[in-house]
């Protein structure tokens, strides 16, 4: 399945905000602007981890491979920014960053994509609800996810 | 097996601040130069006779052990630092314990001391620690930038969210605890927040990052503190009653640990698990005491909902009963159980721990005035990240 890939455009050059691309990190950051999200997988006991690092927190594993994401996953946790501290986000506040577990078991931080005045004043976003990875493409190619809530057919 | 008992063994002899403030004019070296000074006269010590130091804060904040010693004409065998984040007072107390009992120095000079003022916000670019937030797997509250994702706040936000819905909590609850600890600071001149909070103000105040507001966050100030550690035997020759270190134990790290939250709660990658405290902790087990001996508590409230995290942490009440167990005053002025006597981060000013520090050792020698804890022999220091030291009056 390939992810949604949307343009951002910043009224500054957000390039600070964006981790530096590295030997281990690559493929992730490459995977996104492909539309997929990559994380590893421990060879040994199976487990999915995120952030990249070269052994299994869970095992002690060093084999691993990289698995793609499906890209869905549920709200485990999320914040509403009242107050802004970043100049390149000041144009989305207030916004919502959630806490997404994806089906595989990872957990990832993105902003919600969803317009606020779409969602009730008071607890915007419901814990476990289904979301979608979104990827945003940023100035100067760099793709960063972000999630959309799934809109379930009642 | 232990090769002595560390129980006891050493002791708080010193301890001074020139205060808390929103913002000094002087360089962090002036403002630790007038701690070290203050605790020295405390002691009845003469400067000569520091020979160890450790520094909580230190570049860019605050200043480092080696030109800290050299300015302020100090001739250290033993130095250490810490990073410039808090979280570490109990761990540099009890570093200060062991470099004692090692003979590695017989007088150990610990001081925090440094501008907030002067660097930006937390979670703002111009904050020198933004830097850490573009590392692989983030900065160490959660800092994720390219999601918004910025500033201590949000992750102790996350984690409340994840803990009220874990365990069905209602979050107006959390307005106990910053009141409790306003009405802590009106006692204490050294709190920089006086005016009265109540439950009005409280539910009026804005968000910052919901779903914590205003009132959930702690002060930001300048200041410093310091405080003199030596032997037991040492510490009866000082011009003040010793307050006996009993017990310790260190912060916990590992796949399971978040800074904000508990085990079990799951927040970052953290696993999700029905999680308790172990019944034999290490700080209870060396200080051969229980949860219900402590006669103050004081912990990391740098958000509001640590102290929740705090109290269930260490047994005083049950994982997902903190918010029920603070209620009608509890931990407030004469509560069953006071904490952060001091009015905490959240009112008498975020200094990562070394005003409670400070305020334990003038409370067990009974110096708190209107605020004094009657009868305080036992007084527990301890975090949502299991680090905790145990003082008492006697050993």
């Amino acid at each position: 399945m390939t992810i949604v890939i949307t343009e951002r455009s910043f009224p500054q050059d957000p390039a600070s905000l964006l981790p530096a691309v590295n030997a281990d990190n690559a493929h992730y950051w490459d995977g996104l602007a492909a539309g997929e999200l990559n994380v590893q997988q421990c060879d040994g006991c199976r487990r999915p981890r995120y952030p990249i690092v070269p052994v299994c927190p869970y095992c002690g594993g060093t084999a691993w491979s990289w698995t793609k994401l499906s890209g869905r996953g549920k709200v485990f946790s999320w914040v509403r920014y009242a107050r802004s501290y970043l100049p390149e986000f000041e144009d989305l506040m207030p916004y919502v960053v959630i806490l997404a577990e994806m089906e595989e078991g990872v957990r990832m931080f993105g902003r919600l994509m969803d317009k606020l005045d779409k969602l009730p004043a008071t607890m915007p976003v419901s814990i476990n609800a289904p979301v979608e990875t979104v990827i945003e493409k940023w100035p100067d190619g760099r793709c960063v996810p972000a999630f959309k809530l799934l809109k379930v057919k009642s | 097996m232990s090769l002595f008992n560390p129980r006891g063994a050493v002791a708080i002899v010193g301890a001074g601040s020139p205060g808390l403030f929103r913002t000094s004019e002087d360089s962090a070296i002036t403002l630790a130069h007038k701690a070290v000074n203050l605790a020295l006269a405390d002691a009845g010590l003469d400067r000569k006779k520091i020979d160890g130091l450790i520094i909580q804060i230190g570049s860019p904040r605050g200043q480092d052990y080696d030109l800290a010693a050299s300015m302020l004409g100090l001739n250290t065998r033993f130095n250490s630092q810490t990073w410039s984040h808090g979280r570490f007072g109990a761990t540099v107390v009890t570093h200060a314990a062991m470099a004692l009992t090692w003979g590695l120095a017989d007088y150990v000079l610990v001081f925090a001391a440094y501008n907030n003022s002067q660097f930006g916000r937390h979670g703002s670019k111009e904050r020198p620690s933004f830097g850490e937030s573009l590392r692989e797997g983030g900065g160490p509250h959660a800092e994720t930038p390219h999601a918004g994702l910025t500033a201590p706040v949000a992750g102790a936000g996350l984690a409340a969210q994840r803990y009220f819905h874990k365990f069905g909590i209602n979050p107006d609850k959390l307005a106990e605890v910053p009141i409790a600890f306003r009405n802590h600071a009106m006692l204490n001149p050294e709190a920089v927040m006086q005016k009265p909070l109540t439950r009005e103000d409280y539910f009026a105040s804005r968000y910052i990052v919901e779903p914590l507001r205003l009132f959930d966050c702690s002060v930001p100030v300048d200041g410093s503190v310091a405080l003199i550690l030596t032997t037991a035997e040492r510490a009866r020759d000082c011009a003040k009653a010793p307050v006996y270190l009993l017990g310790s134990q260190g912060i916990h790290a590992g796949p399971n640990e978040f800074i904000f939250g508990q085990p079990g709660l799951g927040v970052n990658q953290a696993d999700e698990f029905d999680w308790q405290p172990p019944a034999d902790q290490l700080v209870y087990r060396m200080a051969g005491v229980t949860p219900k001996d402590i006669d103050a508590f004081y912990t990391y409230d740098a958000f509001s909902p640590n102290v929740l995290w705090g109290l269930e942490r260490f047994g005083f009440c049950e994982p997902g009963e903190g918010a029920d167990w603070v209620q009608n005053g509890r931990i407030g002025p004469g509560g069953d159980l006071p904490v952060n006597t001091n009015g905490g981060f959240l009112s008498c000013g975020h200094f990562n721990s070394w005003f409670e520090m400070l305020e334990i050792t003038r409370q067990l020698r009974g110096e708190c005035g209107a605020r004094q804890v009657k009868g305080a022999e036992l007084m527990q220091w301890g975090t949502p990240v299991g680090d905790s030291v145990i003082f008492g009056k006697n050993t």
